[in-house]
């Protein structure tokens, strides 16, 4: 290797592609030879530093090429080409809704919206993936996801504090009888370790995890996802930041070691069975408690002028980043190490968790060493920012990165993708109808992607901090699926007397995907919103992240799918008022199995939605609350069983997913909304997986009430069947109970609205569900929940 | 010095059988099985220095026991598995540990790995190798040794 890098300007393709892959750098053939171009320029050979630098800063992780690049999408005989993919949608649709209260949207860690009354609190929001790391080793992998997350809005502005933390993963099924590759672990290791990883990252830090989703898809057998978020509370005069020539370059937290070396060119490659541990990192929950800790307090007094974490690429990333303008100056030989037997250039691009880095002003580096030592929280000083714009990266006299930032920055070549629509053949004929309704209730209740996600939620600390207000399992029993979480941040804000909350929510739904990207788009925005108004917060203001998830971009058809998503994307968030102010991608979710057949995932979208509540003491939760009060289904139920939870269940022949009217959608929740604001509404509940008569059992067990309902003039598309109208997904639907003495004011609120009374809630504990004067099921809510409340690991 | 500690049989039933569970779900069924965890301290102390950290330290003294002797939680006839971090890796419980002795004793042990080690009464060491490899370890991250008790 010693040879090819003495000789690397030089070397012809098929000696670059091979040292690529002996470095694991993650490189392509056109990346290898514009570094070599540059560097024949500069009339020298590049240190082994200098290319791993170029690796992780051109990494998909760092620079989002796939997204970010030029894109050809042809779909029938029509060409539409993308410069920027994820500009001209995702970004295009914030911009489009410029909205005041977005304060910080795409240029930092996570973004940052308004939050409360008194105008003095930015409210961080922020979700990532940890997909590779977590097949690998699934424990370490979600530890440290979250570690990462976590720091995300840590280094967000001048630092965040962390009050929530999210969690949404996808598994193969558990009982899948497949055979896997050696290298491979079986899903249900995977999903044990990864809850477990979750837990122990979030348990010990203190911080609630209380928001989240699981989804099981054989697509996800070989590379599970792993998406974790966090919400942050920042003072608004605390938002910006600014390197200054002269800064001294602080890094405060875990020590460097060899763990985690290349995570992010790992996020630019297959999983395959060459896959080791070395991108694996291993996290310390009360390291990084203790940084958070000195930086809250440095934070208040003004002690630094810019922070950010070390993520992938390590070092490489983060001084890179912060020393962007100013360059930097760095000696390796201050870093404070784990192991002694590490490399110059290993310590420069080790992941190593739990590390921040801070730009000091030389006056204020006493105070701050203070608090470190105070809060036991380990530092040192790497150097300086000194304005040349240069980055010189030494160790004693030896040099391992000699570059100028304008290379590293702006040099990455890209190249335009191909991308063109999947073919799907569509049938929207009636589907058969099933010789019991109730049963199909019952085996939908149990199914994977339904049951009660008790065994995972309640392994979670979700009470930390005592700002939960509505939990993630509700009702009379505390166990009833909540639609969103509701917190009050008092902790953070530490004004008792300020009742302002806020909501998080998820829409997500890869099964749509397979079939309609640009519907999935818009049912998964849907879903986040309408889980938000579910609780009653103040939809107008919602603020979303959207993770995609892909295969292969080299894939055309992959790559069709993230143009119609991304489109969708769009046109939601606009349709919505709803402006993304972050989020992430992750391609490359691929891998082989033992006889060598791929499982590409599905393209997989998760939006996490947050919206402030005004008055937390007025939300609302999902289960049924007094016997006699009147039932309603809000929205128009329409044909099309296309990725429902049924169809996954017993093929019905219909795979047509139902278009979502964006326009309708909002007019109906927003009376909906005023009508909970009213006090009107006792509960409310989406319907979603499962569909309507899923909706209407958690509603009922979870209150240990049972009710009567008729369906014959609730809204719906003309030849809209039974099974469709009780297990169709349609998107825009939601069940509320209403107050018995405030239905007069709720009804003026929904006038002329797709709104209809279609039963009541009883003391007598049994579904009873009629159509057109037909018993679709009758059910005792006992054994319905019986059959819901499965222990998933 | 292995400090052993495992939880009183009467408190044990339910990690036992989650434990048994994924056993079965690994293809071997057992009727009863045990659990421990384990510290390895590298240190010069005492006897009664590491009889202290195990008893006032490391033991629920309610509901566990302790063994400076690794094994006393034993079944008859049952292997025993014990699986630690690779050295390579951090671990975070020996860390959190390694500074609260500092605080008990008032010095630092060397290091302090945190383990676990399981006991299971079955007829094939092969078969328990594999569930093992199925359920307990990730070799890319642990090291496991099994032996007959």
């Amino acid at each position: 290797m010693t040879d090819n890098l003495s000789n690397f300007t030089s070397l012809p393709e098929k000696q670059l592609v091979e040292l690529d892959s002996l470095c694991g750098w993650s490189l392509s053939l056109l990346e290898l030879q514009e570094a070599q171009r540059q560097f024949s320029k500069m009339g020298r050979q590049p240190t082994r530093g200098e290319l791993e630098t170029i690796a992780q800063t051109w990494s998909e992780h760092c620079k989002h090429k796939t997204f970010s690049g030029p894109v050809a999408f042809r779909d029938g005989g029509k060409t539409k080409k993308y410069k920027n993919l994820f500009k001209e949608t995702i970004v295009k649709a914030t911009r489009t809704l410029n909205r005041k209260w977005c304060l910080s949207v795409f240029t930092d860690n996570a973004g940052i919206v308004e939050f409360g009354k008194s105008g003095k609190w930015g409210l961080a929001f922020k979700a990532e993936t940890h997909n590779h790391p977590c097949a690998v080793e699934p424990y370490g992998g979600a530890e440290t996801g979250v570690g990462g997350v976590i720091r995300d809005i840590l280094g967000v502005g001048l630092g965040a504090k962390p009050v929530l933390n999210t969690d949404s993963f996808c598994f193969g099924y558990l009982d899948g009888k497949k055979k896997l590759p050696k290298n491979s672990h079986s899903p249900e290791r995977i999903m044990r370790s990864v809850v477990e990883g979750v837990r122990d990252y979030g348990n010990r830090i203190g911080i609630p995890t209380a928001s989240g989703g699981l989804y099981f898809d054989d697509g996800y057998l070989l590379n599970p996802l792993v998406y974790v978020g966090c919400a942050g509370l920042i003072p608004v005069d605390k938002i910006e930041k600014k390197v200054v020539p002269g800064d001294l370059i602080v890094s405060i937290g875990g020590r460097t070691g060899r763990d985690g070396i290349h995570g992010a060119t790992f996020s630019s490659a297959n999983i395959d069975e060459e896959t080791t541990a070395s991108a694996v990192q291993i996290g310390h929950a009360v390291n990084e408690k203790k940084t958070l800790d000195v930086l809250m307090r440095a934070r208040d007094l003004g002690l630094y002028n810019a922070v950010t974490d070390c993520g992938a690429g390590g070092f490489s990333s983060a001084i890179g980043e912060l020393g962007s303008e100013t360059g930097a100056h760095v000696k390796l030989e201050n870093a404070l190490l784990k192991d002694t037997r590490i490399e110059p250039w290993e310590i420069w691009v080790s992941e190593s968790q739990e590390r921040m880095i801070l730009a000091v002003p030389k006056a204020k580096m006493k105070k701050l060493e203070a608090i470190l030592k105070a809060e036991s929280c380990e530092y040192c000083v790497m150097g300086a920012f000194p304005g040349d714009g240069r980055l010189l990266v030494a160790h004693g006299d030896e040099s391992v990165v000699d570059l100028p930032m304008s290379f590293l920055h702006g040099g990455v070549p890209n190249f335009e993708k191909q991308a063109t629509r999947r073919k799907v053949k569509i049938s929207s004929a009636a589907p058969a109808r099933p010789a019991s309704y109730g049963q199909v209730l019952k085996e939908m209740l149990a199914h994977p992607n339904v049951c009660s996600r008790h065994s995972v939620i309640t392994q979670y600390d979700h009470e930390v901090q005592g700002g939960t207000v509505i939990k993630p399992l509700q009702g009379k029993y505390g166990d009833g699926p909540g639609d969103a979480t509701v917190i009050w941040p008092q902790a953070a804000t530490l004004d008792q007397h300020d009742f302002s909350g806020f909501a998080v929510s998820h829409g997500f739904n890869p099964a749509a995907g397979k079939i309609a990207p640009y519907q999935m788009a818009l049912h998964s925005v849907d879903e986040a919103v309408r889980n938000l108004l579910c609780v009653g917060a103040e939809i107008s203001r919602t603020a979303i992240l959207d993770n995609f998830c892909a295969a292969s971009p080299r894939d055309p058809e992959v790559m069709g799918d993230l143009v119609l998503a991304a489109e969708g994307c769009h046109d939601a968030a606009v349709g919505y008022g709803a402006p993304f102010i972050s989020g992430k991608d992750s391609f490359y979710n691929q891998a082989k199995d033992a006889d060598g057949k791929e499982y590409p995932i599905p393209m997989s979208l998760l939006i996490s939605a947050t919206a402030p509540v005004e008055d937390i003491r007025k939300a609302i939760t999902m289960n049924f609350k007094e016997a006699g009060n009147p039932v309603y289904l809000a929205g128009t139920s329409r044909r099309g069983m296309g990725g429902s939870v049924y169809n996954d269940m017993a093929a019905s022949g219909n795979n047509f997913i139902s278009p979502l009217d964006i326009k309708a959608a909002v007019k109906l929740y927003s009376a909906i909304l005023k009508a909970i604001k009213s006090g009107c509404v006792a509960a409310a509940h989406d319907a979603s997986q499962g569909g309507l008569a899923v909706t209407l059992s958690e509603m009922a067990f979870s209150g240990g009430f049972g009710a009567e309902i008729d369906l014959t003039w609730a809204a719906r598309e003309k030849g809209l069947s039974p099974l469709e109208l009780l297990f169709g997904e349609s998107p825009a639907r939601l069940v509320l109970e209403v107050l018995k003495d405030k239905e007069t004011e709720f009804l003026k609120l929904i006038k002329g609205l797709p709104v209809c009374e279609v039963g009541y809630v009883k003391e007598e504990p049994s579904l009873c569900v009629l159509d057109g004067g037909e018993r679709l099921f009758w059910e005792d809510i006992n054994a319905l929940k019986n059959c819901w409340k499965r222990e998933l690991i | 010095m292995i400090i052993e500690i495992w939880t009183k049989e009467k408190y044990a039933k339910n990690e036992e059988r989650g434990f048994i569970g994924r056993l079965a779900h690994a293809g071997l069924k057992v009727k009863t099985a045990r659990l421990s965890r384990l510290y390895r301290v590298d240190a010069d102390f005492s006897r009664a220095e590491f009889d202290k950290l195990a008893s006032k330290l490391l033991t629920d003294s309610i509901t566990e026991h302790y063994s400076l002797t690794p094994g006393k939680n034993g079944l008859k006839n049952a292997y025993r598995v014990e699986v630690w971090l690779k050295d390579s890796v951090t671990d975070v419980v020996g860390e959190s540990v390694k500074g609260a002795i500092a605080d008990v004793l008032g010095k630092e042990p060397k290091t302090v790995r945190f383990g676990h080690a399981y006991y299971v009464p079955c007829g094939s060491e092969l078969k328990l190798k594999h569930a093992v490899s199925k359920i307990l370890v990730n070799e890319v991250v642990n090291k496991f040794s099994i032996k007959k008790h």
